[in-house]
């Protein structure tokens, strides 16, 4: 059973990744994140039902507080992104990357 | 016994089935709605997970915080937004972006799943009554685990006053 939670979670993570990489649309990036996030979750949680020991639930626990600060975070980045370019696209937010300013 | 454990089996064929199924649609949908409707029945399903490996007091947060107040944030925020079809990336080449992307990413994941077919982690501990309830939870977050507990706190108080400070209009 242990091998079977792994062996999606690596999949689970691998669908995250692959969202993460080829999307432009910063909604999907965000919620590719948050699939990230489950993933490592589910395989905590499955070792510590195989260990039968508590201290990994605790750990996802604090994973799940800290997605969803990330998540108050983003939704205020959604806000002023949208309010200032009126896209949601992800390649249109350059400015720390772009050299020459437009 | 033998009849509990294979329908525990047919139960997570089940709901790993549908767990990426949904997350593959969540990836490729265009509209974003679409993506966060079928990422809530990615996250119930691995909520269903959870509990069936008697993590309960981890199935009833995940069902509240991710799929309860997460996604409805998420789906408030697009709704408040009133997204058009003009404000989304035109992604022409999105099905072969994410083709490409998962070719790329693909052997990555099969050494991992060829790692763990090799290895031999399955411990098998005994499960003692009041497994994953919330006062094992409890006990454990609050006697080992406490300065986690102090720091989660102090990251949820920055990232609110950092939300707020973000959203703010500057003059």
């Amino acid at each position: 059973m242990l091998k079977s939670y792994m062996i999606l979670s690596i999949l689970l993570f691998s669908i995250g990744v692959v969202g993460l990489i080829s999307r432009r649309n910063i909604i999907v990036i965000y919620m590719s994140i948050e699939l990230l996030l489950n993933a490592v979750n589910l395989s905590l949680i499955a070792i510590s039902a195989d260990l039968a020991d508590s201290s990994a639930q605790v750990i996802s626990l604090v994973i799940i507080a800290i997605a969803a600060s990330e998540a108050a975070l983003f939704m205020s980045l959604f806000v002023v992104l949208f309010r200032n370019r009126a896209s949601l696209d992800a390649n249109l937010f350059d400015m720390l990357g772009n050299k020459n300013e437009r | 016994m033998r009849s509990l454990a294979l329908q525990n089996e047919i139960l997570f064929a089940i709901l790993a089935l549908v767990a990426i199924v949904s997350s593959i649609v969540m990836i490729s949908a265009h509209r974003p709605i679409d993506s966060a409707l079928s990422f809530i029945v990615t996250l119930i399903s691995v909520a269903a997970l959870f509990a069936l490996v008697n993590a309960t007091f981890l199935f009833v947060v995940q069902i509240i915080i991710y799929a309860g107040a997460i996604l409805s944030l998420i789906l408030f925020i697009i709704m408040f937004l009133n997204i058009k079809d003009e404000n989304l990336p035109d992604e022409k080449h999105k099905n072969r972006w994410l083709f490409a992307i998962s070719i790329i990413i693909a052997p990555f994941s099969a050494i991992l799943i060829d790692l763990i077919m090799r290895s031999d982690i399955a411990v098998h501990g005994v499960v003692r009554e009041g497994f994953g309830t919330i006062k094992d939870v409890g006990l454990t977050l609050f006697s080992k685990w406490v300065l986690p507990f102090e720091l989660v706190s102090i990251l949820l108080l920055v990232a609110l006053v950092g939300a707020v400070t973000l959203s703010k209009r500057s003059e």
